[in-house]
């Protein structure tokens, strides 16, 4: 199976970030920036149907080139091979853009490598922007069907079975191929890299493709703008229920409830 | 005991003028005072809880309390392992846990300056925000920086960088007769007397009470990676430490855990990081390691060394945890252990004996097999780095009384094959109550009456956390 994973670098969303003082600014200094969490899971998903069915990843982003080690970082973990796509005229692109710019980028490398990608992973959503849009719009711009918030995978006879989060429970989807698919957290956790496999990704040469390598991409101007870019309120404090016993406390911890008619 | 005398309802009135609004007595002190993390030494509740907020509140109660024969036990976040922070006496429990204010940074010199109930976790978190690293890493996070300096607790980065003693410049001292002392400077040599500073560190809340520290930083490492190797055997696991130490890879922290503690962890946590088997073969042993150095090109260069001699001495596979996530997570099933054993044990004791490197793997399988003996359940791991290792006896199900008496042979034994490989009782949780005969047999008369002599000079009257360490009652 030819597996495509679309990744997107965003910074470490396990640090608390702020923006600049006085300005709607991030501040991004001293953040590390790692493949978005969601990605990861794709890519481990893929990486495990690969294993199941044999074949092949791609991992692919759209990003300045020091985009790039996000996917070294993928190759370590199941990718095969990896591309950056960047250019000057892409930074300003939105996720529609971004959609548009990556079904150029998947024409040019089928074409390249002479037969299509059978199944295009994404994460459900970016940590850093979190659209969660790029998914469906990549397969509106490819033609394909999506299936959405993925927690599992398997080939069958007719294409794929995936096993689907929704809000009441879970779905089984059945789609044919191609397909885009995108990854909700499933129940495992993407692997470690081993020293071998990193030390090997080291040593891959991940190609760099601009506008000029792809066949007459149009990003478009951006549809969506930025209205205004603001912290959250703080939380207020919580009360504090202490009294002599546990179920002194919980009474009291009920009455006010009770007072808040929230019961 | 009967050499002290009750807190009298005058000495109640002159606390609370010492220490205004921050005096509790009986019926209003919390459970918590009575005892540490450890409650198998025994609980003993205090007559009367003082929260100083100053070196001068706690001089005065030092002053009052000395006057009146009434024994004080001082106490951080009582997060301590050996009973040291109970009452055994009653009397006062002077808590510093309020004196919590980071008070200044000498950029220059590369200290801080801080009042001693400072949680080293804030200051950790502190000083990474000024680009340095405070490298003392006990388990415990929340403990006081007074508490880490009283049993010089040491940590996973002690094997690169050293323990508390290293990062200690200079304190304020209040002696259990109420004088306030300034020991050491904000200097990196000395050769000026005896180093009262150093007696201090490691004393256990019984010489005198420490308010104010300055400790040494240093800058931030900006670049830190993590391996994880796995092997089929606790022996080979054990056998790479000392190759590589030979090999100049000087790793920032370097743990070894066995198959059970893992998977105890794992489930506590709710999600399994380490694999459990590899190509066929079981992994019993993980061997954790972290790099830390100036550029990740650089900590590329030292893993493919280290992976060199991991693989040597029998490893059978390196994971690499090189994005925060992945460190994250293989940190997290190693810091919960004690948590995890915790949460799953009615009766629990341990030990923190440490011993020569190359003798950590014999040294455990001992403790395996004298395990059988007894009926608690044995959960060890530890510090492959500096042969620091922490032994659990846990039990849910034996009659208490039975639980002590299995435990104390069992610890005899422990301990008595410790000093006979060359290694000591405490490697960094101190002797507190629970271990003062251990000590006593372990060193010796002599060494028992030095520090007798020691205790005498600071504390006259003998007021100042009795029944601890040296002083028997």
């Amino acid at each position: 199976m030819e597996i495509l994973v679309c990744l997107k670098q965003v910074p470490d969303d396990s640090v608390e970030i702020h923006l600049k003082p006085g300005t709607e600014e991030v501040n991004l200094d001293g953040v590390t920036p790692v493949v978005n969490a969601f990605d990861t899971y794709a890519l481990e998903m893929a990486t495990r149907l690969k294993e199941a069915v044999g074949g092949s990843i791609t991992a692919i982003t759209v990003g300045p080139e020091k985009a790039r080690d996000a996917v070294k970082t993928c190759l370590a973990v199941g990718a095969n091979q990896g591309y950056v796509i960047s250019d000057p005229t892409f930074e300003d692109a939105d996720t529609l853009g971004r959609s548009k710019i990556l079904a150029a980028a998947i024409r040019k490398l089928e074409a390249d490598a002479g037969k299509p990608f059978d199944l295009i992973f994404c994460g459900r959503e970016a940590t850093d922007r979190a659209s969660g849009q790029l998914g469906p719009q990549l397969a509106e711009a490819l033609g394909t069907g999506v299936i959405v918030d993925l927690v599992d995978i398997e080939q069958t006879d007719a294409g794929i079975c995936a096993k689907q989060e929704t809000e009441e429970g879970y779905r089984k989807v059945e789609s044919a191929l191609p397909c885009v698919v995108t990854v909700n957290k499933p129940a495992y956790d993407p692997r470690y890299p081993t020293i071998k496999s990193k030390m090997a990704a080291r040593k891959m040469a991940i190609p760099v493709l601009s506008a000029a390598d792809l066949d007459s991409v149009e990003p478009g101007k951006p549809t969506a703008h930025v209205v205004k870019v603001f912290e959250p309120a703080k939380r207020q404090a919580g009360v504090k229920i202490n009294e002599e016993t546990a179920a002194e406390s919980a009474i009291k911890a009920v009455d006010m409830m009770a007072a808040a008619k929230l019961l | 005991m009967s050499q002290y005398e009750k807190v009298t309802p005058e000495l109640i009135q002159a606390l609370q003028a010492a220490v205004p609004g921050r005096v509790s007595v009986d019926g209003d002190i919390n459970d918590d005072f009575s005892h540490d993390e450890m409650p198998i030494y025994g609980k003993a509740m205090p007559e009367v809880v003082v929260e100083a907020v100053s070196t001068e509140e706690v001089a005065a109660v030092m002053k009052l309390c000395n006057e009146h024969h009434v024994p004080v036990t001082p106490r951080g976040a009582g997060t301590g392992l050996t009973g040291g922070a109970v009452p055994v006496c009653g009397g006062v429990v002077l808590s510093i846990a309020k004196m919590n204010k980071i008070l200044s940074y000498d950029t220059d010199n590369m200290v801080v300056r801080v009042q001693a109930g400072v949680l080293l976790n804030d200051l950790a978190e502190d000083a990474a925000k000024k680009g340095f690293l405070y490298p003392p890493d006990p388990g415990e996070k929340f403990a006081t920086l007074g508490g880490n300096v009283s049993t010089n607790a040491g940590g996973m980065r002690a094997v690169k960088y050293g323990t508390t003693r290293d990062y200690v410049r200079a304190m304020t001292v209040v002696l259990p007769t109420g004088e306030i002392v300034n020991m050491g400077a904000s200097v990196s040599k000395t050769s000026s007397g005896y180093s009262l500073l150093n007696l201090m560190i490691g004393s256990e809340g019984t010489l005198g009470i420490i308010t104010e520290l300055t400790l040494k930083l240093i800058p931030a490492p900006k670049a830190v990676i993590s391996l994880v190797a796995l092997y089929e055997n606790l022996e080979d696991c054990i056998a790479t430490v000392p190759k590589m130490m030979r090999a100049n890879l000087h790793p920032q922290a370097l743990e070894f855990m066995e198959r059970e503690i893992v998977r105890l962890s794992e489930s506590y946590l709710g999600k399994s990081t380490f694999p459990q088997t590899f190509e066929g073969s079981d992994v019993n042993a993980y061997l954790l390691i972290t790099f830390d150095g100036d550029s990740e090109e650089q900590l590329d260069e030292m893993i493919e060394q280290a992976s060199e001699v991991l693989l040597e001495a029998g490893a059978l596979d390196i994971l690499v945890a090189d994005t925060p996530q992945l460190k994250k997570d293989a940190w997290a099933a190693r810091s919960t252990f004690l948590e995890a054993i915790e949460a799953n044990t009615k009766l629990l004791d341990e030990s923190d004996v440490v011993v020569p490197v190359n003798e950590i793997a014999h040294y455990v399988n001992f403790i395996n097999e004298i395990a059988k003996d007894y009926d608690f359940e044995v959960k060890s791991f530890g510090h492959a780095g500096d042969g620091n290792l922490h032994i659990y006896n846990c039990s849910n199900d034996m009659d208490p009384e039975e639980f002590k008496r299995q435990v104390a042979a069992f610890m005899k034994r422990a301990y008595g094959k410790a000093t006979e490989l060359g290694g000591l009782i405490s490697g960094e949780h101190g002797i507190g109550r629970g271990k003062m005969e251990y000590l006593a047999e372990m060193v010796g008369p002599v060494n028992m009456r030095l520090m007798e002599g020691i205790k005498h000079t600071f504390d006259p009257n003998m007021i100042l956390n009795p029944g601890k360490v040296c002083y028997t009652l």
